[in-house]
């Protein structure tokens, strides 16, 4: 993985010396909170309903071994003993007290981390595939491009007061496990017929209150040209976005108000302006390259005996097997997906035994690479086929083992009203919820792939615009209430879901999503998803199913 | 009857007001008539207390099994700990727990209305 050179181990050293200072001056009431909240939001530090939230930058969501123990160790050390990993790929620590933040700050540095630009309207953390550099669909590593992205957009001075934050996503697969349409900038690596290497752009996709799925406002941009064109994207954002209301400051609004064609026309003509001066030099793109150097894979034959025995012979594992291990572009390995949503337990949530556990895995089996996904999981993202039973017996030990990847039980849920101070109702005990409805694993395989995402307010952290079942908390008169959207996606196929109906209370949610996937199970043909069934009846079906319950 | 309530500037702790000082427990906290003019007394002196607490705001109580519990689900929310994991205050139980957590009102939090306004 990239390692930080003496510069950025000295900026971030001063900048963790300045946010001391401030928290200090903060403290010592030289700052009053108007003033203070600016700069800690510069270091990801909110104030939510409980207690201070850190939200720790985990670039590309990729991480090494020594990072997620000193996470681990934060956690137990300033926290309750237990993290959550977010939709942005990032760490969030509920439980801070602002005192301990700076120090929390060096401790952060001391294994080349901080959480700049988790906040503010800035470009935020870049996150990318986290199967890259593991698996036969890439056609180029994603991380070598959100690492120079990384690099050209931390502390940009251009960039650092936009009219509202700003998400890129890098994919290089035609499965797009990214969610890259809902971005701000959503990049899809492709390879042109005579061998180049270029993006597909697409900009203004975003969810919240206003959702839109990200228009193609480029088909081919060389690889080499990507740090200007995204200057010039920027650039027709900073000076059109809208300041003077906030609901409407994303780039998707000036996108959708402008048309497709009209900013990129002004795209291309700004860039034009631009030239080649904020492109990548070859030989600094060659360095990067190579801190993401394919990895020494051992000549294996691609059928393990031993992988195949341990699932002769445990029908526990050869679920796990089934439904966690992926296909890795190298014969005799496996991608492991370590899921973070046991039945019963908050989506996302790893405590530190368990992040002890998997660093500990990856330096044993996984060559020391960890990975963070948009869908609140986690991915070893190389391990030998022989070594998959020990990896997920270990797992199972510390309650890792769940076999439910994109399974109804692998839902993403935002924290919610149980910690956070924008929200308007629960999503972690909706999923808990739901989960719990569909505990017996041979349903939750019967059924499918069925993504359901909850978020607690229409801010839509928890993605609910795209779930094949999206389920989004609203405040009615003071009290919970859920709408229902079907049919949204936020992969390649990406779409925004349809209202199901009148918004339903709390205790009935996850009953309804029961009877949404028995009318799926009832109107299915052969080899339908949910979303591919609910694309082809419509809402009807699931519509009656469910209002005729309530009546 | 009301509450005064905001979170420590230290350590972002929800806490109450009673009687010029900070507690940490709701059980604790000074209660208010709804015609108190003492209440928002209390609140402009909090606004002034920039290094003991932030957003100091009213809330407004209900009864709930012979005791008192914010109106709001968020309050209550705010004054228990989070419903997922049972390691907020929540913990030290109680009679003020209980009716808190038996409490079913409803009721918009201004805590949320004045946040989404500032920003």
């Amino acid at each position: 993985m990239y390692q930080y050179d003496t510069l950025d181990k000295e900026f971030l050293a001063d900048r963790s010396a300045e946010f001391r200072g401030q928290v200090a001056r903060r403290l010592a009431g030289e700052l009053n909170e108007d003033q203070f909240k600016r700069l800690r939001l510069m270091n990801g530090l909110y104030l939510q309903l409980h207690a201070y939230m850190l939200r720790v930058a985990i670039p590309y969501g990729s991480l090494n071994p020594t990072q997620l123990r000193k996470l681990a160790w934060i956690a137990r050390t300033y926290d309750k003993g237990y993290g959550h990993f977010t939709t942005r790929t990032n760490l969030q620590l509920h439980w801070i007290k602002l005192a301990d933040a700076p120090d929390i700050m060096d401790h952060l540095v001391s294994v080349d981390m901080h959480a700049i630009q988790t906040s503010g309207n800035c470009i935020r953390n870049v996150s990318a595939d986290p199967y890259a550099g593991a698996t036969a669909e890439e056609i180029d590593d994603p991380r070598v491009w959100a690492e120079a992205i990384r690099q050209w957009s931390t502390v940009h001075p251009e960039f650092t007061f936009l009219a509202r934050k700003f998400k890129i996503a890098v994919t290089a697969s035609p499965k797009d496990r990214t969610a890259a349409k809902t971005h701000d900038i959503g990049l899809h690596l492709k390879r042109a017929r005579d061998g180049s290497l270029g993006f597909e752009v697409m900009v203004g996709g975003g969810l919240g209150r206003m959702p839109h799925i990200a228009p193609t406002i480029r088909e081919f941009l060389p690889a080499n040209r990507l740090l200007s064109y995204l200057e010039a994207i920027l650039r027709i954002y900073n000076r059109q976005g809208r300041r003077d209301n906030i609901h409407k400051a994303r780039i998707k609004i000036v996108v959708a108000s402008l048309g497709v064609e009209e900013f990129a026309r002004q795209v291309e003509a700004e860039w034009e302006k631009i030239g080649t001066a904020p492109d990548l030099p070859d030989t600094e793109l060659a360095r990067i390259r190579g801190a993401f150097a394919p990895k020494t894979f051992e000549i294996l034959p691609a059928v393990s005996e031993a992988l195949e025995a341990a699932r002769a012979a445990e029908p526990a594992f050869a679920r796990f097997a089934r439904n966690n291990l992926k296909p890795h572009k190298q014969p005799g390995y496996g991608i492991v997906e370590v899921s973070l949503k046991a039945i019963g337990e908050t989506p996302g949530d790893a405590t530190s035994e368990q992040m002890e556990a998997v660093a500990d895995l990856a330096e044993r089996y996984g060559q020391n690479d960890i990975r963070v996904t948009h869908e609140q999981n986690l991915v070893l993202p190389h391990v030998k086929l022989d070594d998959a039973p020990a990896v997920w017996k270990a797992l199972a030990a510390v309650g890792l083992a769940t076999p439910n990847m994109n399974l109804v039980s692998d839902i993403i849920a935002c924290p919610g009203l149980d910690y956070c101070a924008l929200a308007n109702a629960r999503a972690i005990s909706v999923a808990q919820n739901i989960a719990a409805k569909f505990a017996d694993q041979d349903r939750a395989e019967l059924v499918g792939e069925l993504k359901i995402k909850i978020s607690g307010c229409i801010n839509a952290c928890g993605h609910h615009h795209v779930g094949h079942i999206g389920i989004l908390g609203v405040d009615k008169k003071g009290e919970e209430f859920y709408q229902l959207t079907l049919g949204g996606s936020g992969a390649e196929d990406a779409a925004v879901g349809q209202a199901l109906g009148p918004a339903l209370p709390y205790d009935r949610v996850a009953g309804a999503v029961d009877t949404l996937v028995d009318v799926y199970l009832r109107e299915r043909k052969d080899g339908e998803r949910f979303l591919d069934t609910f694309r082809r009846t419509g809402v009807a079906p699931f519509k009656e199913a469910v209002y005729a319950d309530a009546n | 009857m009301r509450a005064l309530t905001a979170n420590r500037l230290t350590d972002g702790e929800v806490v109450f007001w009673k009687q010029g000082q900070w507690v940490e427990r709701f059980a604790d906290a000074e209660l208010f008539a709804p015609d108190d003019a003492e209440a928002e007394a209390a609140e402009a002196h909090a606004k002034n207390q920039i290094t003991l607490v932030v957003e100091p705001y009213l809330i407004d109580l209900m009864e709930s099994e012979g005791l008192w519990a914010p109106v709001s689900y968020r309050e209550r929310i705010r004054a228990l700990g989070p419903t997922n994991l049972n390691h907020g205050k929540q913990e030290e139980g109680g009679a003020f727990v209980e009716a808190l957590l038996h409490a079913s009102g409803a009721a918009r939090s201004k805590g949320r209305v004045d946040l989404i306004r500032r920003k």
